[in-house]
């Protein structure tokens, strides 16, 4: 019996491996931690900067002035400013004008560019809701213009600067909250920039691109995996099911523009463009998501249905489909957490057009957060620095909120076994 | 070899297949058709008496009934020209070593071959004088006619009610709540699961232990009211403790169903059938009455195969 060579159990050369084994599990360990730092370190490092930059985009200045509207060139009937066509004849009258003459009055020549178009649509408003302010002489918070704004935080050019300083002085500059970033649509002064237009935007093409591409996606899988003959046309579609998955997303650009806008004639700048562009890039990662998924549900499933003597489709909707939701679930949210960042193919289709109105329906001309961030970072104003980080913030909120809503979907279908 | 039979064993399942053929052999044919579990050796054994089993009489009809039925993987021919009836009130085991194609032809008889793609079944397989794979048979009524119960317990991740309910619910034979719960009830009893699972029909099938969840599936079968049921080997993957309340149940069934049953558990084939057929490499060697396959088995592969010389 032991007459053949047997390893050695005890003595040296086992302390030696068991040695070797144990520096071997520690490295692994330890350069699996530092992995994983790293990581974690480089998302830390993003989220501060973004929070650092972009949180200032939330809040801006607003400054005291006083105004003599008795006094002002503003030829304006309170009467008329309580029809209906309020908005148009305010837009008609100079409150711009007005405005800077009440500023360089009160603050001096310097002064009399102080406030942009986010304090006349401020102001605008201030006398839709009170028209009787018209002939008397008020002081009005204003939110001030990009310029002032970006000194009051930082602090850059000297004449801004100063402004600022004397502003301050007379305990007539104040940071709020800036409502208007949320409801407001883009703009090209950087003080009346708002994310609500894009946001808007966002929803709509997500919610084509998965009423679209879920379904379709879905029913392709099961389709191909339960129920399609396995032949040279399976075999087609397989493949070119991968390879589509593959393509880089600015080849469905091209693809949309080609046969969504000039063979079809759908208007440009569309949200419903964009979200049929962005459901032919998802379906191919959803459908794959969901073959695996419902390659995975075992066999023996499928017996036991067959089995009691459930029909074909039985089988796959009342066994085979549910136990292979999370799994589909899991690759859609993949699928459309892509979508909701994709810029290059919504580029392509027109949605990088600047548009001040949000979009009112799914053929109105629209752009979406990732555009809007990119077209904001091309901005030479630096008010729109903060505005762009802040854009970034609002995105990633919408994505974690997405996820959230389909991880909390996921885990409801995995507990209903 | 996986089906080496212990010798000397303090198992359960205390019959060495030499000792029964031995013993067997001394005692005659059988009467024992309606043993109970064996809880000792010799129940189960055939024992002395003159009037044979009421073994059906050769112009009875069988409720199955295979002829010349073949079966073909790709290329690979796995089943050769098999023949047999299956006959109501008797359990018919077929036994045989691994890969002898016992369960393929189990798997033709509810037609569950048709989801093997490369599968080709030829040859005529007749449930009550109906071909099974004519074009007038539709396949899901021939699978509520002809239950199935796996290797494997394999019940659906739903509730233990539904698990039994799922069947008659999708063949209209329970409309209101009330005739589910009854035949759910019903099922589960003769099922023997009832009592152990009666304040819980609401947790999951999976929660339940691999032999309860073995008659969990064999009450699902049972609720659909077949007419044949089919067990491919339904213990393997159980304990003995488990695998003898299963031989039990069978025995309750037996009557209300015909039943086939697959195994290569050779001392369960004895327990549990009436009828044995032994297959070995695609071919049926031969079958006949449990007593005399296991007595006087006239084939020397079928002798060997019962003596242990191989399995």
């Amino acid at each position: 019996m032991s007459s053949v060579a047997q390893p050695q159990r005890t003595g040296a050369s086992q302390d030696a491996r068991l040695r070797k084994r144990y520096a071997a599990e520690r490295r692994f360990h330890f350069a699996g931690l530092f992995a994983v730092g790293l990581s974690a370190l480089f998302l830390a490092f993003l989220l501060s900067n973004m929070m650092w930059k972009g949180l200032g985009g939330f809040t801006h200045y607003e400054a005291a002035v006083p105004i003599d509207f008795a006094r002002s060139d503003l030829m304006l009937d309170p009467a008329t400013l309580k029809g209906p066509d309020a908005s148009e004849v305010i837009a008609g009258a100079d409150v711009e004008g007005a405005l800077a003459k009440s500023a360089s009055a009160a603050f001096g020549p310097a002064a009399e560019e102080m406030f942009g178009a986010a304090a006349n649509r401020s102001l605008s408003r201030q006398l839709i809701r009170d028209p009787g302010l018209l002939g008397r002489r008020v002081t009005l918070w204003l939110p001030v213009g990009s310029k002032v704004d970006v000194a009051a935080k930082q602090g850059s050019d000297a004449a801004s600067a100063g402004l600022v300083g004397q502003l301050k002085a007379k305990n007539a500059l104040r940071r709020t909250v800036n409502m208007d970033f949320l409801t407001e649509s883009d703009a090209t002064d950087a003080s009346a920039v708002g994310i609500w237009g894009a946001l808007k935007g966002t929803f709509l093409t997500i919610m084509v691109t998965m009423l679209l591409a879920f379904p379709i996606g879905v029913l392709s899988a099961v389709y191909l995996e339960e129920f399609a003959r396995r032949n040279r046309w399976t075999d087609a579609i397989e493949v070119s099911i991968n390879n589509l998955a593959a393509v880089p997303s600015i080849i469905f650009g091209l693809l949309g523009l080609a046969v969504f806008l000039n063979f079809m004639h759908l208007p440009r700048s569309a949200p419903l463009v964009g979200g049929l562009t962005l459901a032919l890039m998802t379906m191919p990662v959803i459908v794959i998501a969901g073959r695996n998924a419902i390659t995975s549900v075992p066999p023996s499933i499928r017996d036991a249905a067959l089995g009691v003597g459930a029909s074909k489709m039985q089988v796959v909707f009342h066994h085979v489909l549910p136990l292979a939701l999370p799994g589909i679930l899991t690759g859609t949210i993949i699928g459309m957490a892509r979508a909701l960042g994709e810029t290059a193919p919504l580029l392509m289709i027109g949605m990088r057009a600047f548009i001040a109105a949000p979009p009112s329906g799914l053929t109105n001309p629209a752009t979406v957060l990732p555009v809007q961030i990119f077209l904001w970072s091309d901005e030479v104003d630096r008010g729109f620095v903060e505005k762009t980080s802040a854009a970034i913030i609002v995105l990633l909120l919408f994505m974690l909120l997405m996820n959230g809503l389909a991880i909390y979907l996921r885990n409801r279908f995995e507990q209903r076994w | 070899m996986k089906e080496k039979m212990p010798l000397n064993s303090t198992s359960p399942i205390p019959m060495p297949s030499a000792a029964i053929a031995a013993e067997a052999k001394r005692a005659g044919p059988s009467t024992t058709e309606d043993h109970a579990l064996p809880p000792e050796p010799q129940v189960a054994l055939p024992k002395e008496g003159p009037a044979p089993a009421p073994e059906p009489e050769p112009g009875r009809t069988p409720k199955m009934r295979a002829q010349n039925v073949s079966v073909f993987y790709a290329d690979k021919q796995a089943l050769k020209d098999v023949s047999i009836d299956i006959h109501e009130d008797r359990v018919t085991a077929f036994i045989g070593p691994s890969g002898c194609g016992k369960s393929t032809f189990l798997r033709t008889l509810n037609r569950m071959n048709d989801t093997i793609p490369s599968a080709r079944v030829t040859g005529h397989i007749e449930l009550d004088d109906e071909d099974i794979n004519s074009s007038d048979m539709d396949v899901v009524q021939l699978r509520a006619r002809v239950g199935m119960v796996f290797q494997k317990p394999n019940p659906f991740p739903k509730s233990i009610f539904e698990n039994v309910a799922y069947g008659p619910r999708i063949h209209g034979l329970g409309n209101t709540k009330a005739d589910l719960e009854q035949i759910v009830e019903k099922s589960l009893k003769r099922a023997g699961l009832w009592e152990e699972v009666k304040d819980r029909l609401g947790e999951s099938g999976i929660s339940l232990s691999g032999g309860q969840q073995q008659r969990l599936c064999i009450a699902r079968a049972i609720a659909v009211d077949p007419e044949v049921i089919l067990m491919d080997e339904p213990c393997s993957a159980l304990d003995p403790i488990a695998t003898a309340k299963i031989e039990e149940l069978i025995h309750e069934l037996r009557g209300r169903y015909a039943i086939a049953i697959v195994t290569h558990n050779m001392q369960q084939a004895a327990r549990v059938s009436q009828r044995t057929a032994f297959f070995h490499l695609g071919e049926m060697i031969e079958s006949g009455k449990t007593s005399e396959i296991f007595t006087n088995p006239t084939q020397k592969r079928t002798q060997d195969y019962i003596t242990g010389r191989y399995g």
